[in-house]
């Protein structure tokens, strides 16, 4: 129930942010264009029905071109990279931060110092460097490791995935630094010490269990930052995704789509890992 | 505070940027050096745009202007905006945060959950969906002057994420507000003002300055996204001819439009992309050494013992306010 309003929350959200430009064009000339922009509201609306018939100009192809199924070959391409990027960026982060974690303390303390001034880095500066790497690469041995950009019809997926991994991967592994640490302090590690588990058992075994569901639930603003990323990331490796698409049609119902195209996914993803997590904490402390 | 050499470094590199940046147009006026090409023993040898040297640190342009100049001179927009966005930001969110967090906080629990969908909409996109009607040169010429849609710009920018960031504050205030010496303060007749005023506000003077950190470096990185989109800070200047079409340019030389009218030539000449990108990299980076040096300056006997980031994390309030959520 919780679920449905804010999923219903989130999509009147979306609606209403999608025909904010015709509100700021009428501001910028003094006047309130409140009329417009109920009217976009209800054309876009109008325009969801049939799903089959919702049609967009494609600049690529020069012609107009159906939802399903050429525009969902779009949003397929964009989730791949970003799901790809996701479970790099998780798996590294985790293995890092449990072989970190056995280190001594004050090593681990330098490793946190130095993730955290990494995280300024921004991300054009990652993209923009992998792809001179690249091109450096080739002119020296003639080997190309990887296209980078997309012309016609190829796809591109490692390059792309792994610029986009490499600033998550940072966050995550900070962020789970830190709650492996705040772990650490709990008296049942300390119980556990005393008992003469091992320390790699305990990181793995006890810590572990527990502070993956804190890393889960703060990882949102991590997945917020990819999205902006993968963007970016489209833009200058010009992959046919979704994002890319958008920047071509930027009206309401474009704007309605792609943004679907990502909340969906997402939300499904929050809300299960929600339930998953919230369930397996209720049954343990019923047993 | 000042002294902490991490908030003194940092302090001094963004000041350096912004004290030369106004210096330079003293000096040396508003337009930068030009060079067309460099003459050796009577021969040209190299045309625009020039490779770094000594005399061209960062080299030139695709018109002969020297990069560092430009930098310079576009260095006082790019950060002035940044700290303004993040400024305004947090005038509006913080007593938003505590309106919500202490007056309404029944309310709580669904505006929380309608800005939590605010997460699944990337900010770049969400930033140039609203903004290109504003920074976009139309056919006709702009009806706004510069410094209208500079401002324009940084209202709607500190607008996006008001609504995460007071949720956060909000859930922060909630949060210390069933503490035991606030409840304390309420049984001796302290109104909610006064407990704002005189014990939540400076609980969490330092986490507030951390948010502001943030704000600045996220707003840093949306103005470069933004300029690749070549939505510049301030307007993109469009040319409607249809035969000799400039391309977009950048009307003030903020680093943001250095960055995205450049893009291009990242093969040919791939200092005029990388330089603008590492300029606003390190005033990020800056950033977070003042951040750093900040804490470290407020925490010096907690330092040892615990870690200094600790501040940081918790600050952004999702340990809170996601961490409550499973705890029931």
């Amino acid at each position: 129930m919780k679920a449905l309003l804010n999923i219903l929350m989130a999509i009147s959200g979306i609606i209403l942010a999608g025909s904010l430009p015709i509100l700021i064009a009428g501001w910028l000339l003094g006047e309130w264009r409140w009329q417009a922009y109920f009217e976009s509201i209800r054309t876009t609306l109008e325009g969801l029905w049939p799903i089959g018939e919702i049609t967009f100009f494609n600049y690529r192809a020069g012609q107009e071109i159906a939802l399903f199924p050429n525009v969902s070959a779009y949003i397929v391409y964009s989730l791949e990279i970003l799901f790809m990027a996701l479970i790099a960026a998780v798996a590294v982060s985790l293995v890092l931060t449990v072989v970190t974690m056995l280190l001594a303390e004050k090593v681990r303390e330098r490793v946190k110092m130095v993730l955290y001034f990494l995280e300024s880095i921004p991300d054009l500066l990652i993209i923009m460097l992998a792809q001179l790497l690249v091109i450096v690469f080739f002119k020296q041995t003639g080997i190309l490791i990887s296209k980078i950009a997309v012309a016609g019809d190829d796809r591109i997926y490692w390059l792309p995935a792994l610029c986009l991994a490499i600033l998550p991967t940072i966050q995550l592994y900070r962020l789970s630094m830190l709650t492996f640490q705040e772990e650490e302090r709990q008296m049942y590690v300390e119980l556990a010490r005393a008992l003469g588990f091992s320390k790699v058992y305990i990181v793995l075994v006890h810590m572990f269990r527990n502070a993956i569901i804190s890393v889960f639930f703060q990882s949102k603003k991590t997945m917020w930052f990819m999205l902006s990323n993968l963007f970016v990331l489209e833009l200058m490796f010009n992959l046919p995704g979704i994002m890319l698409f958008l920047s071509g049609n930027m009206h309401p119902m474009g704007f309605l789509v792609a943004i679907f195209s990502f909340f969906l996914p997402m939300f499904l993803l929050y809300s299960f890992g929600e339930w998953f997590f919230i369930s397996r904490r209720h049954k343990k402390a019923v047993a | 505070m000042w002294k902490q050499p991490y908030f003194v470094i940092g302090f001094s590199i963004l000041a350096f940027f912004l004290v030369g940046s106004f210096v330079y147009e003293w000096i040396w006026g508003n337009v930068p050096r030009q060079i067309y090409y460099v003459m050796e023993n009577g021969r040209a040898v190299e045309g625009a745009p020039l490779s770094p040297s000594w005399q061209y640190p960062l080299g030139t342009d695709q018109y002969g202007y020297d990069l560092l100049g430009k930098l310079m001179l576009g260095a006082k927009y790019t950060i002035l905006a940044a700290l303004a966005v993040a400024a305004l930001r947090m005038l509006i969110a913080v007593p938003a945060g505590y309106i919500l967090g202490i007056y309404l906080d029944k309310h709580r629990k669904w505006l929380s959950s309608f800005a939590d969908s605010m997460h699944y909409i990337p900010l770049t996109l969400f930033a140039a969906y609203v903004l290109t009607p504003v920074l976009w040169m139309p056919e006709e010429g702009f009806s706004t002057t510069l410094w209208e849609r500079i401002a324009i710009q940084v209202v709607m920018m500190a607008i996006l994420t008001v609504p995460i960031v007071s949720i956060l504050i909000a859930n922060e205030a909630a949060l210390l507000k069933d503490k035991e010496y606030i409840l304390a303060a309420k049984t001796l007749g302290a109104g909610r003002l006064r407990i704002i005023r005189k014990h939540l506000y400076p609980q969490m003077r330092e986490k507030i300055a951390v948010l502001y950190g943030q704000q600045v470096m996220e707003t840093f990185i949306i103005l470069a996204h933004l300029g690749l989109l070549n939505l510049f800070l301030g307007g993109t200047k469009v040319s409607y001819d249809p035969l000799f079409g400039d391309p977009p340019m950048s009307i003030s030389y903020e680093w943001a439009g250095l960055f995205g009218s450049t893009f291009r030539y990242l093969q040919g000449a791939p200092w005029l992309p990388l330089m603008p990108v590492l300029f606003i990299g390190l005033a990020i980076f800056s950033v977070s050494l003042m951040m750093e040096g900040y804490l470290r300056s407020k925490k010096p006997k907690i330092k040892k013992i615990a870690n200094p980031h600790k501040t940081i994390r918790s600050s952004n309030g999702t340990v809170n306010s996601y961490g409550r959520k499973w705890c029931g």
